[in-house]
This record gives C-alpha cells, structure tokens and sequence, in this order.
C-alpha cells in the first residue's frame, strides 16, 4: 500500500502496553506509526533517537499539530477521558486500554458520543480474543452445556508481592488503580462477553495485602433476573502464580466447562455430534484450536485485538468486538461491586 | 567461519512450570521441580544420555544451577552453554508495579550494588543512559550474564519477548549492538529466540547482520510460528546454515504431537540443532534418539 493510503496512527503513553502496541501494530502492512506522545523525557528520548515518528511531551500538543486517523490510547486510565474527548473533537478513531476510564460518568459522555458517530471504538479487554475463550463463547452461544446456571471466575498473578513502595498511578484508584481496575476488569469482562451482565451485584469484599490505598484481592457474586448466579475472586499477591492466569468455570443443565486461556474441558451430560464431544470429560488444548496471526509479540490474541481494530477502521468488520458500550458495561459492574463494598462489605 | 552449535540441546522450561499448552501440567512440573535435586537429577539423566549443549533462562533459580554445575569441573566441564536471557517476569512484574524508568533503575541499580561503573553512572542518573539506550542494553546484558560466570557460554539468546517487540520496532541498531558485543564481550555466538522466524530471518539479511543463532518454535501443526508452518518451512530450506544456525524448539508443541510423529517432521527439515525439555529419564533417552538432523 502506498504512504499516503495508509492509516495514520498515534500512540498516546508509550509505557508498557504502549510500548507493546506500537511493536505490534507496526507489523501491519496497513499502517503507519505517525507520532508518539509520552510525558517522560527519558522514554521520549530514545523515542526520538531510535524511531522514525514525531514525538510530543503532551498529548495536547500532539493533537494541536496534527490529525491522526487514529489513536491508541495507552495512559493511566484517569488521562483517558480528556485524551478521547481530544479525539472526538477531531473525528478520530480511538482503541483505549482498560480500564475504559477511571470515572462511570466519564465512560458513559465517551460511550454516548461515539455510539452516535461512525468512528470505531475499541477497549483493550484482550480476553475477548484469546483462541479458548473465543471457543468457549462459541459453545455458550450454541448451547453445548446447555442452559446456563453458575460460573466462577477468577484471575491471579503475582504483580504485588511485597510491602512500600508503590508510586504512580496503580495505587490511586482514583487514577484507575488496584486490583480490581486493572486485573478484575478483565475478569468480569470475561463475565460480561461469555454469559452477560449481571442483574445485581452483592456480597462483595476488598482485601488489603500490601498496597495501601488500593485493594490486593477482590471478590463478588453477581446475580441474575433468570435465576443464573456467579462468583469472582481475583487476586494480584499470590507467588503461587508465575505469570497472570484467568480461569473461568461453568455450569449448565447439559454439562461443565473449565476453561483458562491454554485449556478447555467440558464435562459433557451427554455426547455432540455437531461439536465431536462425547459424554462425560472432553479435553480441548490450545493446540487443538489455535489461529496462527501474522506477526506474534506477546501471545496471539494481542495481535488479533489490534488487527480487528484495523480491520473495522478499513470497513471489513462492521461490529467491533469490545467497544466502548461493552466497557462501560464493565465499568458499571466495577462501580457496583465498590458500592457494594462500601455499603455492606466493611464491618464495623 | 561461525562455529557449530551443539545439534542437541536440552532445555529448562520443564524446571520453571511453564507448558504452553496446559496450566495444569505447568502446575505439576512446577511441584515435582520445587525441590531443586529434582532439577539435579535430570540434568544428569540428560548428561549421561549424551547431551552436550543447556540452555538456561536467567531466571531466581538458575543461580542456583550454575553453581552447581561450577562445583565439579571434572565431571560438567565439557558442557556448552546456551543461556537465554533476560528472566521477561522479573521485568514484568517490576514494571507492572513501578513502570518501565523505575524498574530498570532497579535492576541496574539494586541488583548491581557491588558495581563501582553501576554506582558511577547512577551520578549522572538514568537521564544519562536514556540517552544511550545500546549503553543501558549492555549493562543490562551483564547484569543478566553474571549467573553464568566461569561456563563455557556458546552462545547467548536474547528471550523472544525482547527479539519481537524490537523486530516490530523495525530497529537495526538494537539488533547489530547486540550481536557485536555479545561476539565481544562473550566470546560467544549471538543468538535471537523468536516466534516470527520468517520475519527476522528476511530483516537481518535486509540489514546486514550475519553469522547470528536463530532458536525458533518449529513443528508440523505450526504450533507458535508466525505467520505459518508453510513459510517457515520455505525460509529454513533456503536458509543457508553457514550464515544462520536454526535451533528448533516447542518441536512437540506443548505434547500435542507424539515424539516420533514430531522428530519425523523435524528430521526432514534443514535444521542445525533442537532444543528439548523433558523431565523423565524415559522421554530424555527417547528424545536424544529420535533426533537425527
């Protein structure tokens, strides 16, 4: 494709998933990276010395100078709001990391405007890409274990192990920090994309390890107007886990699924023909299922999520698979669960 | 002349629970290897079933490993080295918790209390080594490299983590730097682990860069290979092993292909070496003798 036809992209924080994004989208015969905006000069100045892109200190700026065709949104989550208004203003396409924003108020002004526009919107739940999860949802739609009754997800990782120190945003959940924000989100994203959004939520609990300000483990029960209910624990303090692992389990009147983001096994009630599952334990490796993606960084879901937001700003998808409204949706069950927490979970 | 790898290599992934493929198996490995004689006890299963060649991931435990490997020079010092650098979780954590400037001013600066250069260069402050990045990727190097100190390095693999987010960055620089002072600093070859072996293969003959270890994912089902069997395939018969040595790993893709079925596949391929995990002495003396490449 020549320069001039390309998608014009913008990488708004180049911290960890900035930086991640850029290597990856770089990849995409379509695109080309334009600018870069990250307030931290060190970072900037490699930006600067090694990449061929523009580079600004402060998004404004950025915006002031030019119009990307899109953006990837990759700050604390607390910059997003004004970041994205930035982008509305100028037409732009904008994939944002989760969480959404930091505020309810502020996810639901962004989902209104975009819902009514025609620019793609996207949020970095990786979840709704990964090969197992894709297939579970597959099977769910398809009723393979039947009518749903109870699930449990569940997330863990070892990211704080230890007492002190811990500056910037992550410890203000004002700023979108702690463990529910930026690992429970994705946890009941999950919730959200394979069995829907709980009616209530209740009996929640925050428990505080080592962070100060901000909770280490988080649980719940959501509920449902169809008699369906569901738990979710996750906890970011645990050393028993080497790297992050989300595992969701579920139960329907035809059988039982266990899944996390390598494995799948379904105890089935009875044998699908349609499906090739016999009764009783049928296990599906990520090996049986996987899809190949055309350049590979950090497991094959961070490409496929990237590459669909590309897909929909070129018009080859029409339905993006995690916009701003599924966001939000997370965002209001986040809301819920503090509220819940506050309101019954702290005894005095 | 690049010198020759070992064509047998055994790997560590069976010791640090990792299985691509399951959790649950990534658990058990993690249980049955948590006493480290276990560790020990292969490793010597594999040594007495004729492997030559390890590679070690930098990682908390493979301090540990080395050192028992230094205590009897008699018995491991024929043994070439293939550490694989750098440990991506100690990273990964570290800049989930902190970000990315705080948690190299940790490593550099905490892990390397002892060093005087370290402590000299944290006068001027990480503002200074930003502006050298190739200088904070050495120190990094050497910081990594300690644990191996005294062995035979071979060559020193830099973690596909690392190789395809800067692959993506389309930076010839980072990737000329680092094999030119691996070759001199190390003594050693360099080598670049990946899972986009078709896509690195054609940058570094765009860029110039020669006489460089490739260790890629390599099976039949195209199992973690970008963008697909069919072209790494294409890629490895042309390749010319004079120029670019291609280690195969995840050759059984996690168990999902029966041994014989895999090194079937992998003996008909132009390959220079294979890495491989077990963790019993039966699939050791199995592997070691399925693989004629």
């Amino acid at each position: 494709m020549e320069i001039k036809n390309k998608i014009k992209i913008a990488i708004i924080g180049a911290g960890r998933m900035g930086i991640t994004h850029y290597s990856i989208i770089n990849s995409h015969p379509d695109v080309m990276i334009d600018a870069v905006a990250e307030p931290s000069g060190l970072i900037l100045n490699m930006i600067k010395k090694y990449l061929p892109v523009k580079t600004f200190k402060d998004f404004n700026e950025l915006f002031d100078k030019m119009t990307p065709d899109a953006i990837l949104v990759c700050t604390p989550p607390n910059l997003h709001y004004a970041i994205i208004q930035k982008a509305i203003e100028k037409g732009i396409h904008v994939f944002a990391e989760k969480p959404f924003t930091a505020d309810l108020n502020e996810a639901k002004e962004l989902t209104s405007i975009y819902s009514r526009s025609h620019l793609v919107n996207q949020v970095g739940y990786v979840n709704r890409f990964n090969d197992v999860f894709s297939k579970v949802k597959e099977f769910i739609d398809n009723e393979v274990i039947g009518k749903l009754v109870r699930f449990k997800s569940e997330m863990f990782s070892c990211t704080i192990t230890k007492a002190g120190e811990s500056p910037g945003w992550r410890s203000s959940r004002l700023n979108g920090g702690g463990a529910t924000f930026e690992m429970a989100s994705h946890a009941i994203d999950l919730v959200n994309y394979l069995i829907g959004k709980p009616d209530k939520v209740t009996g929640s609990a925050l428990n505080f390890l080592y962070s100060e300000n901000v909770e280490d483990a988080v649980s719940s029960t959501f509920l449902y107007k169809s008699g369906m209910s569901g738990t979710i624990y996750i906890n970011w303090s645990d050393p028993s886990y080497r790297k992050p692992t989300n595992k969701i389990e579920i139960f329907g009147d035809g059988g039982r699924m266990l899944a996390d983001q390598h494995s799948l096994k379904i105890f089935m009630n009875r044998t699908n023909e349609k499906y090739g599952l016999t009764q009783g334990w049928n296990t599906i490796y990520i090996t049986d299922i996987f899809k190949p993606v055309p350049f590979y960084v950090r497991g094959n879901e961070f490409t496929r999520q990237l590459y669909h937001f590309i897909d929909c700003i070129m018009g080859k998808e029409h339905t993006n698979k995690c916009s701003f409204a599924d966001g939000l949706n997370t965002h209001e069950i986040i809301s819920d669960i503090f509220n819940d927490y506050e309101k019954n979970g702290r005894l005095k | 002349m690049m010198g020759k790898i070992d064509k047998i290599v055994f790997g560590d992934n069976q010791f640090f629970g990792i299985n691509h493929m399951s959790q649950e198996k990534a658990q058990q490995l993690a249980e049955q290897f948590f006493d480290i004689s276990n560790i020990y006890r292969i490793y010597n299963i594999a040594i007495d079933a004729g492997v030559n060649g390890i590679m070690l991931n930098s990682n908390d435990r493979a301090r540990d490993i080395c050192d028992f490997f230094r205590s009897d020079p008699a018995r491991y010092k024929h043994l070439n080295w293939y550490p694989s650098i750098p440990y991506p979780y100690k990273y990964a954590n570290l800049v989930a918790e902190k970000g990315i400037i705080p948690a190299i001013n940790e490593v550099l600066f905490r892990d390397n209390n002892a060093s005087g250069v370290a402590n000299l260069i944290f006068k001027g402050g990480l503002a200074l080594l930003s502006k050298d990045a190739i200088k904070m990727m050495q120190m990094l190097i050497d910081t990594e490299m300690k644990i191996f100190r005294g062995l035979n390095v071979k060559v020193v693999f830099l973690q596909n983590i690392i190789t395809d987010l800067m692959l993506g960055y389309d930076v010839r620089t980072v990737f000329e730097e680092y094999c030119q002072y691996i070759r001199k600093k190390y003594k050693a070859l360099p080598g670049l682990i990946t899972q986009n072996m078709p896509w690195l293969l054609g940058k570094l003959k765009e860029w110039g860069i020669n006489e460089v270890v490739i260790c890629t994912s390599f099976n039949k089902i195209g199992y973690l290979m970008s963008p697909d069997v069919k072209s790494y395939i294409e890629a490895a018969s042309r390749n010319d092993p004079e120029n670019f040595q291609l280690m195969a790993m995840s050759t059984l893709a996690s168990g999902a292909i029966p041994a014989k079925e895999a090194y079937d596949f992998i003996n008909s391929q132009n390959l220079q070496s294979v890495v491989f995990g077990a963790s019993s002495a039966v699939h050791i003396r199995e592997t070691t003798k399925l693989i004629r490449i």
